[in-house]
C-alpha cells in the first residue's frame, strides 16, 4: 500500500458509532420474519369465517391433536438440521418402533416399560444415525437413506407386510385419545411442553447457539471452541429422544401397528422444517419456524376438509406452499440457495 | 516476428471497493520475450495478469494486442486469441483424471456427439512427451490422488494445450520438486528459443527470474516502479525496489518500554508441517511471524490454538505457567489466548447469523445470568464492544452479511475481546479490507501491548508486518529462520530470510 495515500485516508478514518436504535427500525426488528405467521393468521380468518365449524371448540382440539405427533417429530428433526445435518429415516423408525412397543404389550410387558425402551429405542437409532454421518463421514441423505430403508426391511420381516394387531392394557389408548375437560387432548399438551423445551434449550441456550453456529459454519464454530462432532451427535441424541416420545404418543393413539405407521408423517415433518425456515430466523431452520409450519400444514389439511374440498388437494396445497416459501427464502439470501443446508 | 511487440499496454487500473490493485500500469510484450514479474503479496501481480487473461474486466486503460485494440469478454475469449494462464493454485476438476482436465471444454466428439474418450488419452499422451516437464506422470489418474505439485505440472500442461502464444505462469515452481522446477524452467527456455513463446513470470523466487528473465518488471503497490533489464538486475537492486519506506507515519508507535515477561512459549513445535519451531512472546509486544505463502505461519498459530494436531513440542504459558504437549481451543479460550484466523469468510463468519450473534459468540458465558441467554444485556454488550473498535453498522440485528469486509473483520477480532485475553494471535487480518479498518486494527493492536498483553501478528504483507512488529520471526518451509529486532526489522533483511 502507498505510503503517503493510507496516512491521509487514516487521519480521515470514519468515527460514526451507531446509536440506539430508531423506532422505525425497532419495528423493522420487531416485524422481522413475521410474515409466514401474518400468512397463518389471515388463514385462520379467512376459513374461519367460510366455515362455521372451523373455529370452534371441537376443531381446534382436532387441529392440535392432529398437529402433535408430527410436531414432537418436527422439534426432533429440526434440532438436526440446525446444525446442518439431516434425517430421513425418522418415519421408518416410528413404524418399526411402534411395532416392537405392540408386540412387547402383547407379551405382557408393563406400559411404562413399554414407553421407557421406546424413548432409549429412539436414542439408539438416531445414534446409529450420528456414528455413520459423524464418525464414518457419510452425507447425512445418503446415511438415514440407509437406516430408513433398513427399519422398513425389519418391518416386513416381523409383519409380512401386514398391519399387527395384539393385546394391550387399557391404559395404553389415554395419552393418544384423551383430552383434558374434553379441550386439551393428552398428546397436544406432551407436544407443547416439549415445543417449550426445544425452543429454550435451542434459542435461548449457549448450547443451542453453539448448535445454530455449527449449521452455519462449522469451520467458524470449530474457531471459537465448539466441539463439533460432539455437538453435532448430542443433536442426534436430542432427535431420538423426539422420536421416541413421538411413538409413545402415537403407539397410544393407534394401538395397532400398520406397517407405515411412521411414514405419514415423514413428508408433512421434512416440508414443516424447510417451510420453518421461511420464518423468524429466515434462511435457517429453527424452532418457531418448524412449529408455526407444523401448525400451518396441519390447519390447511384441515380447513380443506371443512371446505369440503377433495382430499387430494391437500397435496397440491402443500407443495405450493412449500415452492413459495424456498422461493420466497431464496430471494432474501441472495448468496445462497434456499434454507442454509443443503 | 520476434522483437516486435505482441502485447501494449496502457495505463491499466483495476480497483476493488476502495483497494487500488493495479494502478496506471504501462508496459509492452515483445514477442519472444521473457518478462519477470515480481512484487511483494499484494502488490498486484495476480490481478495484473488476471487483466491480461480476461479474468478480470479493466477499469480503466487500453490493451493492444497483436496491433489491434481488444478487450476481453471472458477468459476463454483471450485463451482463443492465444493468451494463456497458468494459475498458481490450480482450477482443476479433482474428480477428473489429468487427461480430462487438460482437454476440459475442448474434446473431440464422436459421430453421436459423445465424448470420444480414446483421443483424449492419446492426446493427452502425445502433449506429456511434446513437453516432457514430468515424464513419469499417469496423466490418467484422477487429479484428486495427485500431489500439489503434480497438479501444477497438469495445469501448466493443459495452458501448453492451447498452443499459446502469450504463457502466462503465476508462480509455476512455488510447489515444484527442485527437479521439475529445473525441468520446467528448461522448457519454457526451450519453447522460447524454438517457437518464440511469450512468456510473463511471476515468482518470489528472485534468483530464478533473474536466471530466467530477459527483463524484470517491479510491482509496488499496484504500480509499475520499473522494468530493469537482466544485465543490469541483481537481487539487492530487485528488493529495493520493491520495498517501500514511506510507512513510519501509517503504523502506531511501537512499543517504547522493554517488553514484559514471555506469556507464550513455544519450544520446538514439530508437525507434518512444522519442522521445530520455537518462539516467545512477551507481555506488551507485537511479534510478527513471516514468510511466504505455505512457509507454516498459519500452522503455527493454529497447532498453538489448538486447532491443528502436534506431534511433538511443548507450548508454555506465561500467565499461569502451565506447559501444554497437545492443546485444545476451548481450555485456551479459557486461559485468555485467542486467535483471530486467516480467511474470515471461512474460518470466521457465521453468514446466518446476525451481527450480535457473531460478536458474542465466543463469551457466550457473559450473556448467561442464569441458564438461558439474556438478549437485551447480549445486546449491550456487544454494542459496548463493537463502539470500541468504531464498526460501523446499522443495528445489532442485522445480518453480518451486509457489513463491509473491515467492518466484519473488527467484529471478529471483537468477539474476542469482549472477555479479558492473555495472548492474542491475529492471523493475516488485513486482508481485503480498506484502509481506515486497517489503521484502526493497528492502533487496536498497539493499545493490546499498552495494556500488557502479548500479540503475535501474522501477516501477507511485508510493510505491514515490518511497521507492526517490535520482534519478528521468518519462517521458510516449516521453519523458523531468523529472529529480527529493532532496526533490524527492514526489507532487505525480512525478504533475504524468507527466500
Amino acid at each position: 500500500m502507498n505510503g503517503t495515500r493510507e496516512t491521509a485516508a487514516a487521519t480521515t478514518a470514519p468515527a460514526a458509532v451507531s446509536t440506539a436504535p430508531s423506532p422505525a427500525r425497532r419495528a423493522a426488528r420487531f416485524l422481522r420474519g413475521m410474515e409466514l405467521l401474518a400468512i397463518y393468521v389471515l388463514i385462520v380468518a379467512v376459513v374461519g369465517v367460510a366455515s362455521d365449524r372451523f373455529l370452534s371448540i371441537e376443531n381446534i382440539a382436532n387441529i392440535l391433536r392432529n398437529t402433535a405427533i408430527g410436531g414432537i417429530l418436527a422439534l426432533g428433526l429440526t434440532i438436526v438440521m440446525v446444525t446442518g445435518d439431516f434425517d430421513l429415516s425418522f418415519g421408518g423408525a416410528v413404524s418399526l418402533l411402534n411395532l416392537l412397543a405392540l408386540i412387547g404389550l402383547d407379551k405382557g410387558l408393563n406400559l411404562y416399560v413399554v414407553f421407557a425402551l421406546l424413548i432409549v429405542g429412539g436414542v439408539l437409532w438416531e445414534l446409529i444415525n450420528a456414528l455413520l454421518v459423524v464418525r464414518l463421514k457419510m452425507h447425512a441423505f445418503i446415511a438415514t437413506i440407509a437406516t430408513m430403508t433398513m427399519s422398513k426391511g425389519f418391518i416386513f420381516w416381523i409383519t409380512k407386510g401386514s398391519t399387527y394387531y395384539g393385546s394391550y392394557p387399557d391404559n395404553l389408548t389415554y395419552l393418544g385419545r384423551h383430552a383434558f375437560l374434553d379441550v386439551l387432548p393428552a398428546n397436544a399438551l406432551v407436544f407443547i411442553v416439549m415445543a417449550v423445551a426445544v425452543y429454550l434449550l435451542l434459542d435461548r441456550s449457549r448450547f443451542g447457539r453453539h448448535l445454530y453456529a455449527i449449521g452455519g459454519n462449522s469451520e467458524a464454530a470449530t474457531y471459537v471452541g465448539i466441539r463439533v462432532n460432539r455437538q453435532r451427535v448430542v443433536a442426534y441424541v436430542l432427535a431420538g429422544l423426539c422420536v421416541g416420545v413421538a411413538t409413545v404418543t402415537l403407539c397410544s393413539k393407534l394401538a395397532t401397528a400398520p406397517s407405515t405407521a411412521g411414514d405419514g408423517y415423514q413428508m408433512t415433518v421434512i416440508s414443516a422444517a424447510f417451510l420453518g425456515a421461511a420464518a423468524f430466523r429466515v434462511g435457517m431452520v429453527n424452532v418457531r419456524g418448524s412449529i408455526l409450519a407444523i401448525f400451518i400444514l396441519t390447519t390447511i389439511e384441515n380447513a380443506l376438509i371443512m371446505l369440503s374440498v377433495p382430499f387430494y388437494f391437500q397435496f397440491i396445497v402443500q407443495a405450493l406452499i412449500l415452492i413459495a416459501a424456498v422461493t420466497f427464502v431464496s430471494r432474501k439470501n441472495k448468496k445462497g440457495a434456499g434454507p442454509a443446508i443443503f | 516476428m520476434p522483437g516486435e511487440p505482441i502485447l501494449e499496454c496502457e495505463r491499466l487500473c483495476k480497483r476493488f471497493d476502495a483497494t487500488v490493485a493495479v494502478d496506471e500500469v504501462s508496459f509492452t510484450l515483445q514477442r519472444g520475450d521473457i518478462l519477470g514479474l515480481v512484487g511483494e503479496n499484494g502488490a498486484g501481480k495476480s490481478t495484473l495478469i488476471k487483466l491480461l487473461g480476461g479474468e478480470y474486466a479493466l477499469d480503466s486503460g487500453r490493451m493492444v494486442y497483436r496491433g489491434r485494440a481488444i478487450r476481453w469478454t471472458n477468459p476463454s475469449h483471450a485463451l482463443r486469441e492465444g493468451i494463456a494462464i497458468v494459475h498458481q493454485r490450480p482450477l482443476l476438476v479433482e474428480s477428473m483424471s489429468a487427461a480430462e482436465n487438460i482437454f476440459l471444454g475442448k474434446e473431440d466428439v464422436t459421430r453421436l456427439r459423445l465424448i470420444d474418450e480414446l483421443t483424449v488419452g492419446e492426446k493427452a499422451r502425445a502433449l506429456a512427451a511434446r513437453y516432457p516437464i514430468y515424464p513419469g506422470l499417469d496423466l490418467q489418474q484422477p487429479v484428486a490422488v495427485l500431489t500439489a505439485g503434480e497438479k501444477q505440472v497438469v495445469e501448466i500442461l493443459k495452458g501448453l494445450s492451447y498452443d499459446p502464444e502469450v504463457l502466462i505462469l503465476d508462480e509455476p515452481t512455488a510447489s515444484l520438486p527442485k527437479e521439475e522446477a529445473d525441468r520446467l524452467l528448461a522448457l519454457v527456455r526451450r519453447l522460447n528459443e524454438e517457437r518464440h513463446l511469450t512468456v510473463v513470470y511471476i515468482s518470489h523466487k528472485l534468483g530464478e527470474t533473474l536466471a530466467l528473465c530477459n527483463r524484470v518488471m517491479v510491482l509496488r503497490n499496484g504500480g509499475n516502479v520499473g522494468v530493469v533489464k537482466r544485465e543490469g538486475a541483481d537481487r539487492p537492486t530487485l528488493i529495493r525496489m520493491m520495498m517501500n519506506s514511506d510507512l513510519s507515519e501509517f503504523y502506531p508507535p511501537k512499543a517504547s518500554s522493554e517488553a514484559g515477561t514471555p506469556l507464550l512459549e513455544v519450544e520446538e513445535l514439530r508437525s507434518p508441517t512444522l519442522h521445530g519451531v520455537s518462539l516467545h512472546v512477551n507481555a506488551g509486544e507485537i511479534v510478527g511471524l513471516y514468510g511466504l505463502m505455505g512457509a507454516g505461519m498459519s500452522e503455527v498459530a493454529r497447532a498453538v490454538f489448538g486447532i491443528a494436531p502436534i506431534t511433538s513440542g511443548r507450548i508454555r504459558l506465561g500467565k499461569t505457567g502451565e506447559v501444554f504437549e497437545r492443546t485444545h481451543v476451548d481450555s485456551m479460550v479459557a486461559r485468555g489466548v485467542y486467535l483471530v484466523p486467516e480467511d474470515r469468510h471461512r474460518f470466521g463468519l457465521i453468514s446466518t447469523f446476525s451481527v450480535r450473534e457473531n460478536t458474542s459468540l465466543a463469551h457466550l458465558d457473559r450473556c448467561l445470568p442464569g441458564a438461558l441467554l439474556d438478549f437485551a444485556r447480549e445486546r449491550r454488550l456487544v454494542e459496548a464492544e463493537l463502539a470500541k473498535v468504531r464498526v460501523k453498522y446499522a443495528d445489532t440485528e442485522q445480518s453480518i452479511a451486509e457489513l463491509s469486509g473491515g467492518n466484519q473483520q473488527k467484529v471478529i477480532v471483537s468477539r474476542w475481546l469482549m472477555q479479558e485475553c492473555s495472548v492474542f494471535i491475529v492471523d493475516d487480518p488485513t486482508v481485503g479490507i480498506d484502509i481506515g479498518a486497517k489503521h484502526d486494527l493497528y492502533v487496536l493492536l498497539r493499545e493490546l501491548t499498552r495494556q500488557g498483553k502479548a500479540v503475535l501478528m501474522i501477516s501477507s504483507e511485508i510493510t505491514e508486518i515490518i511497521g507492526m512488529a517490535d520482534r519478528l520471526y521468518t519462517m521458510r518451509r516449516g521453519a523458523i529462520t531468523a529472529e529480527l529486532e529493532g532496526e533490524a526489522i527492514h526489507q532487505q533483511n525480512v525478504l533475504e530470510n524468507i527466500l
